[in-house]
């Protein structure tokens, strides 16, 4: 090989094999001794098909190709493992050598482009699979919720058995932030058909004429601005799931209503007579002691025992153990995208740090608090000094509701509420999201406060 | 040597034979996971989509060769073989020398089956004395479907070969498969 050529592959990280008609190697290059080393093989002259067994049963191919008889022989993507166990791909190209009866092995290694390849297609099929594949769907969405504490597996295995019972309604429990409504949509995508209805009403977001309206639907004429007739959630989460969020917050005339639905499995339309069946799941979500609610005769007994026929209980992060480091580097991921930033993990203080605190706000808390340090970090981990929650642990305690007094004089409830609303807007720089998230609310719910409260 | 027949070496009475053995199938029919169970006897939940061509090698039992023949023993050079989109030079690359080939299809997922008669086609021109055998995995999932089944007794009968149910999950009848492979080459042999 001429030695302006020998510098070119050379230069384009392309090592070289020479080797003859019986495969024995007759001279091999730096930069194939590298590659070869980075397969965990120690390059040496020897027989190519030791090294290279890919070529096991082309050989007569090759020998052809050594005789000028064919062009070329080329493997693309062959993967093989370094030392740590890590997949490397090298495309591997025979052609005829410059002297007679020797063979000329090109090896490239393309690992970089393999794995931008290799994630596209995991992308691609996993949408297919998503789409078409219940079985698949179901794994897939089990992995969404993460962490590997035996609580976290315990839901998994439970919603895993709900998936197959389709039509089992199921009570959420668990303080705001632990993770609720995701379960709800992992028990629904993973139990139905990819394309059945999900619809989610949040009781504690609107007010009890117009949850009766939303969730049943009204015909023209109903109601003084009923103009045209408009069907309910219900009917809307027909063939699929209806997810009744902050069921708690329930008025009590709407529990009735929604017990006759559960009983009957029909209802009717806001000015209609007519009934309409239903075939849907009911999954209900509370951060209420349902229990409690019933014997402060808050919440009806007998609906409260028609809902939970299965129920699950998120536990608060605070009793997650390590599983708050596995959340919190899925959110690092997710702020490293938002972002454009490229913040690799956290320092051993950090992980301190995040084990330490109590997240009363759960995971919407925690995500609160990596967006924070996320938006202002410039260096490429995080450190303890870059979560708000370093320094602010009693703070933070203090935090806790039952640790409130009220004062001798008593307060009005209501208005307490309306400054700790303008005090989440003022720290939000008017940011309704981020203000919802201060006060563990849902958009929804903040926006029908605002609007009780003639904030907006 | 001769294509097909790998490499061949003799030990007194049993002669071991290598043989380049294919997988084919469209994406995610379990193609990686059958030669994880076959050959490390493990399984990962987890889909991860092959890329390029992964090659594993497992030693065979020995078996009885051609009638009043020594015995043989083979090596399998297994080819996992990522779902193939398009056909080219390259891709024909992959399946040359191999002496057996098992096409699978994911027997909950019906469009895998169609996918077969393509791939299978494509192998036999390559390769028109090499073995197939049809498997069907996914068989731990797999509701009875009598359609699904008639079809891929359908595409084991157009090329005059086994149907054979697995599950890579649970192992059942991974084996089976490979060594049924076996005795197809020793028995020509």
């Amino acid at each position: 090989m001429s030695e302006a050529l020998k510098r070119l592959l050379a230069y384009k990280s392309f090592g070289t094999v020479v080797f003859d008609a019986q495969f024995d190697i007759v001279d091999i290059d730096k930069v194939a001794q590298a590659i070869l080393t980075s397969m965990g093989l120690r390059p040496s002259k020897g027989n190519l098909l030791d090294f290279f067994p890919e070529f096991i049963g082309s050989e007569e191919f090759i020998q052809q190709v050594i005789k000028k008889q064919k062009g070329d022989f080329r493997l693309d993507y062959v993967n093989r493992y370094d030392n740590s166990n890590t997949i490397l791909y090298f495309n591997m190209l025979v052609l005829p050598g410059e002297k007679k009866d020797l063979g000329l092995l090109v090896l490239e290694n393309v690992t970089e482009q393999a794995r931008i390849a290799q994630a596209l297609n995991q992308q691609r099929y996993e949408l297919f699979l998503y789409k078409h594949d219940p079985e698949f769907r179901r794994q897939f969405l089990s992995e969404s919720i993460l962490g590997d504490s035996e609580a976290i597996q315990q839901i998994r295995a439970t919603i895993q058995k709900l998936s197959k019972v389709p039509a089992a309604t199921v009570l959420l429990m668990g303080e705001t932030g632990s993770g609720k409504n995701l379960a709800a949509r992992v028990i629904h995508y993973s139990s139905m058909s990819a394309d059945a209805p999900f619809v989610e009403i949040n009781s504690a977001a609107l007010p009890e004429h117009l949850i009766e309206s939303e969730l049943f639907g009204y015909e023209k004429g109903a109601f003084t601005h009923a103009v045209a007739s408009k069907p309910g959630l219900l009917e809307e989460a027909q063939g699929g799931s209806i997810f009744l969020d902050e069921i708690g917050e329930m008025p009590l005339k709407m529990q009735a209503k929604l017990l006759s639905v559960l009983e009957t499995k029909t209802f009717r339309r806001l000015g209609s007579n007519k009934p309409i069946e239903v075939d849907i799941r009911i999954i209900a979500a509370t951060n209420r002691d349902l229990k409690n609610e019933v014997d402060e005769k808050r919440f009806r007994e007998d609906l409260f025992y028609r809902l939970n026929v299965v129920s699950i209980t998120m536990p608060p992060l605070r009793e997650l153990g390590d599983d708050i480091l596995t959340l919190s580097r899925y959110l690092l991921k997710l702020f490293n995208v938002e972002f454009k930033k490229e913040v690799k993990g956290f320092t051993g203080e950090a992980c301190q740090a995040l084990l330490g605190y109590s997240w009363p706000g759960n995971v919407r808390e925690l995500s609160n608090c990596l967006e924070r340090a996320m938006i202002f970090v410039d260096k490429d981990t995080l450190d303890a000094s870059d979560l708000v929650i370093v320094g602010s642990q009693t703070h933070a305690a203090d935090r806790k509701p039952d640790r409130w007094t009220i004062p001798p004089g008593g307060i009005v409830l209501e208005e307490v509420e309306r400054q700790l609303i303008l005090s989440a807007l003022e720290q939000s720089g008017n940011n309704k999201s981020k203000a919802a998230r201060l006060l563990g609310l849902t958009r929804d719910t903040l926006r029908y406060r605002l609007e009780k409260y003639q904030l907006t | 040597m001769t294509d097909g027949t790998a490499d061949s070496r003799i030990c007194d009475e049993m002669t071991v034979f290598k043989k380049k053995i294919c997988l084919l199938g469209s994406f995610a029919v379990g193609k990686t996971s059958l030669v994880e169970r076959f050959v490390y006897d493990r399984f990962d939940e987890k889909y991860l989509t092959t890329m390029g061509v992964k090659i594993s090698q497992k030693i065979l039992p020995p078996i009885q060769g051609a009638p009043g023949g020594k015995m043989i023993q083979h090596t399998f050079l297994i080819w996992d073989i990522a779902g193939l989109a398009k056909f080219d030079s390259t891709v024909m690359n992959y399946f040359r020398g191999a002496s057996g080939a098992l096409a699978i299809a994911d027997l909950t997922r019906r469009e895998t089956i169609g996918y077969l008669s393509e791939l299978c086609d494509k192998f036999k021109s390559v390769n028109p004395n090499a073995f197939l055998i049809v498997l069907g995995n996914k068989l731990d999932i797999f509701k009875e479907d009598q359609n699904m089944l008639s079809a891929l007794k359908s595409k084991a009968a157009d090329y005059d070969t086994d149907l054979i149910l697995t599950s890579a999950k649970t192992g059942e009848h991974v084996e089976l498969a490979f060594l049924n492979l076996s005795q197809k080459l020793g028995a020509n042999q």
